[in-house]
């Protein structure tokens, strides 16, 4: 489980930002994660109230966002879901794709009171 | 009722440290010090891999180590002993290093006079491999009793690092090892990869990696 050091870095994102902006209160934090990326989402709502804890965002409600791991196929450039299809390209059978998205770890946006 | 006002951030998460990975990079130059970032998992041999290259390169190199662990400074007094400067990084309970903490670790080893610092990351194949923390060049250690399929196992790891080091390759006859298939897995996720087998305690391959360090360090303090 590394996810509560991301989350603290994070926490410490949104308060550089709530400070350069002048937000004083903030009711909900919207992050987006892609299916590929090493988060999970499960685990990143375990810890959120222990990263949290005594900052800016206690008592704030969090919100996940999953983004799809997508890729293309190199031969037929077809575009298709990496883990429905297990990598493999449905239409012509092969593995052999550029990833497109489905990494992404970002801090989307927060909704302030 | 209130009025919510929503305000778009959109900032990838690992942005800040990015920033500060390349910050640190600067310096790095600038003091003409090259720093690696060695990451493995737990028992792959990274300290004995960092002792070899040590006695290898020390006459002709000012080294220096950082030692990162979730605990304890086993690593960084078996490392003082060969003379090479060394800190003790605790990360207290963090399974990474972050660029932030790399550059504290810097600063208290003082880079001025050292050509080479060594990071030797926590042994983990996952969360190292997400953090940027301002190193030169990344190389990782997999060790022959850890199995060859730790390509397919931490994808991430195997993409991001410069040299893959395969050690224990003295233990292959015990073990069910293909190298071949390790090699053909880590250069399918990275092309450029480089890959050298060795052995930590044999000293077989060691004067292979330390002549590709050596190679980088070189290039590094003089461009």
């Amino acid at each position: 489980m590394h996810e509560l050091g991301v989350i603290i870095e994070v926490v410490k994102t949104v308060e550089d930002f709530a400070i350069k902006n002048n937000i004083t209160k903030i009711d909900t934090l919207v992050l987006q994660i892609g299916e590929l990326s090493a988060m999970i989402p499960r685990y990143v709502e375990a810890c959120y109230p222990a990263a949290v804890d005594g900052t800016m965002l206690q008592d704030t409600k969090l919100k996940i966002e999953i983004l799809p791991g997508n890729a293309l196929c190199r031969k037929c450039n077809k575009v298709f879901n990496i883990i429905e299809n297990k990598g493999i390209c449905p239409n012509c059978n092969i593995k052999d794709y550029e990833l497109l998205c489905g990494r992404e770890f970002k801090i989307k946006e927060i909704i302030a009171c | 009722m209130n009025t919510y006002k929503i305000i778009e951030i959109k900032q990838s998460v690992f942005e800040n440290n990015d920033k500060q990975a390349e910050l640190l990079r600067e310096k790095l130059k600038k003091d003409k010090t090259f720093l690696l970032n060695l990451m493995s998992s737990p028992g792959s041999g990274k300290t004995t891999t960092v002792l070899r290259t040590i006695e290898a390169l020390k006459d002709e190199l000012n080294i220096g180590v950082l030692e990162a662990d979730i605990d304890s400074d086993v690593d960084a007094s078996a490392v003082s002993k060969t003379g090479a400067k060394v800190i003790q990084l605790h990360t207290g309970g963090m399974c990474h290093l972050d660029a932030e903490m790399t550059r504290q670790g810097i600063e208290g080893l003082g880079t001025e006079e050292l050509d080479l610092v060594i990071l030797e990351n926590v042994g983990n194949l996952v969360c190292p491999a997400e953090f940027d923390t301002g190193a030169c060049k990344n190389a990782m250690i997999l060790s022959v009793p850890e199995g060859d399929d730790k390509p397919l196992k931490y994808p991430l790891m195997f993409s991001i690092v410069d040299v893959l080091l395969i050690n224990k390759i003295d233990a292959m006859g015990i073990f069910d090892f293909d190298i071949e298939a390790v090699k053909e897995r880590a250069k399918k996720l990275n092309p450029n990869i480089k890959v050298i087998p060795i052995s930590a305690k044999t000293g077989q391959g060691i004067k292979e990696w330390t002549d590709w360090l050596r190679n980088e360090v070189k290039n590094w303090n003089e461009n």
